[in-house]
């Protein structure tokens, strides 16, 4: 879609006159435009498709908030915030009075609840989080402001759905000591290890 | 949101000076590498009571333990008080620490923050820090012989199973309290030395127990 525009530069000849010239024209004309319209159309679209849903800085949403899109909060947001396959981004603006729920979270501004990410949690330099993050890997810039606990138990296999988020609850505040006897498996080690 | 206050990191008494000083020195710590013996036996839940470091977190990631972090010094700081006496009483502490009720720490990472708690606000912690360990709970703290520290706690980076990155984070000294190896006792109250190591930097390591 994108690339219609470029195929509307060559202002010659736009019926069919192949014999004649435009081949120095041609050349000339259309360069300084996008060049490869052949080869290249992936690249426009690809940042069209990484264009998050964006809740602006003068908005503010109480209740839950969920989709298949990824999403970057600069307003204020209050509730919960359900986005299990997609990727929640904080910005500095941004302050969340919420859980979120989401493959990668990452923070730039303040969250107020528990962080539950598939994949990854990030709290930015510039971040703040009070509350519980549950998370496979967990990057906290220095600088960043935390309160509450770290879990990387990797989430489990069968924890889809809304149950997901009950259970890693469930696990954070009361279950986890009692398990923590019972797992004595220095395997989950090193899947945990985080690259640095 | 308010929860954080923006005085946490600076210096207690003396806000707003603050700016990072000379290059970090490493050294070995041998409390660490015997702490780390046991950490890797089994899933621990761990207390950190100095400021988030990154480093710290994706160290311990390996181990798989469940971190908390509570900024001891950060909440010392933002507290309101009411003159040089007004001591940090069990409420704060209580207030400071505020996890679930049932949580039971397994390991304490105290670093050097009992050198910036006056006696009686050490025996106070101590009192909080015995609610939420159990029999077996390590603590590992670093008190300082020297006469002067950094007015702010230095912000410990553990480089290796064996080795912390000492980063001072303030020009300034205050005066230390120099706690004698038997006033630590009897002031954390339910915990004993298991082993304590003097090193040549004028810091003993302890490595306390919970009994």
């Amino acid at each position: 879609m994108v690339w219609k525009k470029s195929d509307d530069p060559p202002v010659h000849n736009p019926e069919p006159t192949p014999a004649n010239p435009p081949r120095p024209v041609a050349a000339a004309a259309p360069a300084p435009s996008p060049a490869p319209s052949s080869s290249a159309p992936e690249t426009p679209r690809r940042t069209d498709r990484s264009a998050n849903a964006t809740i602006g800085p003068s908005i503010f949403i109480k209740g839950d908030l969920s989709g298949e899109e990824d999403l970057l909060i600069e307003g204020r947001v209050e509730g919960k915030v359900d986005l299990k396959q997609n990727n929640v981004t904080v910005g500095k603006n941004g302050r969340v009075k919420a859980d979120i729920f989401s493959r990668v979270v990452t923070v730039e501004g303040e969250v107020d609840g528990n962080v539950f990410a598939r994949e990854q949690a990030i709290l930015r330099q510039s971040g703040a989080i009070r509350g519980n993050i549950t998370a496979p890997r967990v990057i906290l810039e220095d600088g960043s402001r935390f309160k509450g606990s770290i879990d990387m138990e990797p989430p489990k296999e069968n924890a889809g759905g809304s149950s997901y988020s009950r259970q890693q609850d469930r696990q954070q505040d009361r279950d986890r000591s009692s398990e923590q006897r019972e797992q004595n498996r220095p395997e989950a080690v090193g899947a945990k290890a985080s690259a640095g | 949101m308010s929860w954080f206050s923006s005085r946490g990191s600076g210096p207690r008494k003396e806000q707003g000076r603050v700016q990072t000083v000379v290059e970090p020195d490493v050294h070995r710590s041998l409390a660490l590498a015997a702490l780390f013996e046991e950490i890797r036996k089994r899933k621990m839940t761990v207390l950190d009571l100095g400021s988030t470091v990154g480093s710290n977190v994706e160290f311990l990631s390996q181990f798989g333990c469940k971190l908390y972090i509570e900024d001891l010094y950060a909440a010392l700081s933002s507290r309101v008080t009411g003159g040089e006496d007004d001591l940090a009483g069990p409420e704060f502490f209580a207030e400071f620490l505020n996890v679930p009720e049932d949580t039971r720490f397994d390991v304490i990472l105290a670093w050097d923050l009992f050198n910036y708690l006056q006696r009686k606000e050490l025996a106070n912690f101590a009192e909080q820090l015995r609610r939420y360990s159990r029999p077996g709970t390590l603590v590992l703290s670093l008190i300082s012989y020297h006469k002067t520290i950094p007015a702010q706690p230095y912000r410990f980076k553990i480089k290796d199973e064996q080795h912390l990155v000492y980063e001072r984070r303030t020009p300034t000294d205050r005066p230390s309290p120099r706690f004698a190896p038997a006033e630590v006792t009897s002031l954390l109250k339910g915990f004993r030395v298991d082993r304590s190591f003097l090193l040549q930097h004028g810091i003993q390591e302890y490595l306390l127990v919970r009994e």
